[in-house]
């Protein structure tokens, strides 16, 4: 079942939670809604699930208009953050919950809701918790029964709010592979919340990134990545190093430091700010001829095949840099602490003067 | 365990103090009730006076707790799970019995309901008469007992939040079964004891019911009015044993309220042990 949202506003007293929002989930898919704290994705979230009204603006499921539809009737799956299981019932009895609630006529007897049950425990692989109570499961435990649970319905919607937020890295990273997985197995269009970059990224076909009551972008992972709509968007993809110089046409500098950059007449000679990602450049002992950026290395962490360095610019620019290596080429720039070492660019996004993102550049 | 003389000195002082204080005259009411035998304890018991105050007494605390008992609970509900203007506000009246004196809560009832009263008179008139009858001295009780069950119940309420109910309408229940299947469990041992609060205090009370009641022997006695008229009677076997049966009631609740936390404790303690 599709999901459509069409000019949705909403507002707590003066703050404004959704600033016309609209937006299309084609039937199947799994879509992040991503976005910091306070951008409005839970509150969307929770009008489509039906448990806030909108100020104005419409829900539709397939072509059916829900938006005054009761919350019970919208026959959504839906998961907590904190994961809201009954704990007064066991994990069985929290699963059978919404088939028991089912008026008297489309209630299956009960030995096909105990299967039902069971089958619906298996599919998560907590079969063998059946008897135990919420306080006795782990986190990653109990969000599993919470989404066997609102799945007893078979709904066509299934919604997640921040399923993975309260767990450690490394369960949240397991549990979404099973999302994801299980997402494949089952054909329910779903939405979920996020504030993970990087869940957001391997989880959903497609992603939403909001800010502020507004949508920044719609895109697949790589497109939002790759072609990033706004500065917003690009901010909030990662890390970034903001550089910020002059441009006179040909050069851009900032105190001693310089890059020969070709902007193909797109950015105005002034003020100019580059954003570099950290794994878009290199290290070396020597400036190029189209990139000198003198740095001191301040320190550096290694995790897994990556190595992240921090650098202090050399008299130019403020704050601290990150550039990204792999083992490999760290340990061939054989480099100490206090060294001085020149950053070499190979892909600068440029910022204009009206902090809109200009085009991305190479050094030449 | 104390260590020192000086604990030891104090853990002493204390319990001393507790005989002295608590104890002891509350074993005394009964060596009084039984100080002519059990044969005039009995007597008094089965007096008319004695019969017809037990009867009220229980009857005032059969109709308050469970007036009481949906009122605090649907207040709660009122207050903890909707934002309104004014929500701060309720909140605060509904201490009004706890702050006012109970003798000030009967006589304001008295200056309404009465029937020199506004409301009494336009009542009197169409032959309904409140005062000094049982509907005032049930009014009354249900008024100064009236925060029991709401203030147990609110901070609970409150620290619980309400995902669980939210998950509940999601998957398609009413609210009435969202009541009695998510809510009303997770309530439940906070409620009883609300209740076990209200009904001690329901057939203690003394100060609002004896302005209101009008002090009618064999009518309008309950059993804490019944004890002061018996002891100004000079019958002091008849006072001591009205006492003892209040005193036993609260004994029985107190011991009731502690297996009532007693029982919470234990299964919360079950539910952290099989986790570790």
């Amino acid at each position: 079942m599709s999901i459509r949202v069409d000019d949705i506003r909403k507002t707590f007293g003066a703050f404004t939670a959704l600033d016309d929002i609209s937006l299309n989930v084609p039937h199947g898919e799994l879509v992040g809604l991503l976005g910091p704290s306070g951008s409005g994705k839970t509150t969307l979230l929770r009008i489509i699930a039906g448990l806030e009204k909108p100020d104005h603006g419409q829900v539709f499921f397939q072509d059916r208009d829900v938006t005054t539809l009761d919350v019970r009737r919208r026959k959504v799956g839906f998961v907590f953050q904190q994961y809201a299981l009954f704990r007064h019932l066991t994990v069985a009895d929290n699963v059978a919950f919404g088939l028991r609630m089912l008026p008297r006529g489309e209630r299956p007897g009960r030995d096909r809701i105990r299967a039902r049950v069971r089958e619906l425990l298996e599919l998560v692989q907590m079969d063998t918790m059946a008897g135990r109570y919420p306080a006795q499961l782990s986190g990653g435990q109990k969000q599993r029964v919470a989404l066997a649970r609102a799945l007893a319905l078979e709904p066509e919607v299934l919604l997640l709010d921040e399923p993975f937020g309260a767990l450690d890295a490394k369960v949240r990273k397991e549990l979404r592979r099973w999302l994801r997985h299980l997402h494949e197995q089952i054909s329910v269009t779903s939405i979920f919340v996020t504030h993970d970059q990087e869940e957001a990224m391997e989880v959903s076909d497609q992603v939403v990134v909001m800010s502020q009551g507004h949508i920044e972008q719609i895109g697949t992972p790589l497109q939002v990545y790759e072609q990033p709509a706004s500065r917003f968007v690009f901010d909030f993809l990662g890390h970034i190093n903001a550089l910020e110089g002059h441009y006179d046409g040909q050069t851009w500098r900032a105190g001693e430091a310089f890059l020969r950059l070709d902007t193909e007449g797109a950015c105005p000679d002034g003020a100019l700010t580059l954003y570099l990602r950290p794994h878009e450049a290199a290290l070396s002992k020597s400036p190029s001829e189209v990139a000198r950026l003198p740095v001191t290395l301040a320190g550096r962490s290694v995790f897994g095949g990556t190595v992240t360095v921090e650098l202090e610019p050399a008299e130019w620019g403020e704050g601290m840099l990150e550039v990204e290596l792999d083992r490999d080429s760290w340990r061939q720039l054989d480099a100490q602490r206090d060294d001085t070492l020149y950053i070499l660019p190979r892909l600068l996004q440029t910022v204009t003067c009206d902090g809109e993102l200009g085009p991305r550049v190479r050094p030449a | 365990m104390p260590r020192h003389w000086h604990q030891w000195a104090l853990v002493i002082a204390a319990f001393a103090a507790v005989t002295l204080m608590l104890v002891l005259p509350l074993v005394l009411i009964f060596a009084q009730a039984f100080s002519q035998g059990a044969t005039m304890v009995l007597r008094n018991l089965t007096s008319a006076d004695m019969i017809s105050a037990i009867k009220l007494t229980l009857l005032v605390a059969l109709i308050t707790v469970p007036v009481n008992l949906v009122f605090g609970v649907l207040l709660a509900w009122c207050v903890t799970r909707y934002e309104f203007r004014g929500r701060k506000l309720l909140i605060t009246l509904i201490d009004i019995p706890f702050a006012m004196s109970p003798v000030v809560a009967g006589l304001c009832y008295l200056v309404v309901y009465g029937t020199q009263g506004v409301v009494g008179q336009w009542l009197d008139g169409l032959g309904v008469q409140l005062m000094f009858a049982l509907p005032g001295i049930v009014m009354v009780t249900v008024f100064v007992t009236c925060p029991y069950v709401a203030r147990v119940l609110i901070p609970l309420m409150e620290s619980q939040g309400q995902d669980e109910e939210e998950a509940a309408v999601l998957l398609g229940a009413s609210g009435w079964q969202t009541f009695w299947y998510v809510t009303l469990p997770k309530i439940r041992w906070a409620l009883l004891y609300g209740v076990v609060l209200t009904n001690a205090r329901a057939v203690g009370e003394f100060g609002a019911v004896s302005v209101v009641s009008g002090l009618i022997r064999g009518d309008t006695l309950t059993l804490p009015l019944l004890v002061q008229m018996l002891n100004e009677d000079y019958n002091t076997v008849g006072a001591f044993t009205a006492a003892g049966l209040l005193a036993a009631m609260a004994l029985l609740t107190l011991l009731l309220k502690t297996v009532l936390e007693w029982r919470q404790r234990g299964k919360l303690n079950v539910a952290q042990g099989e986790t570790a």
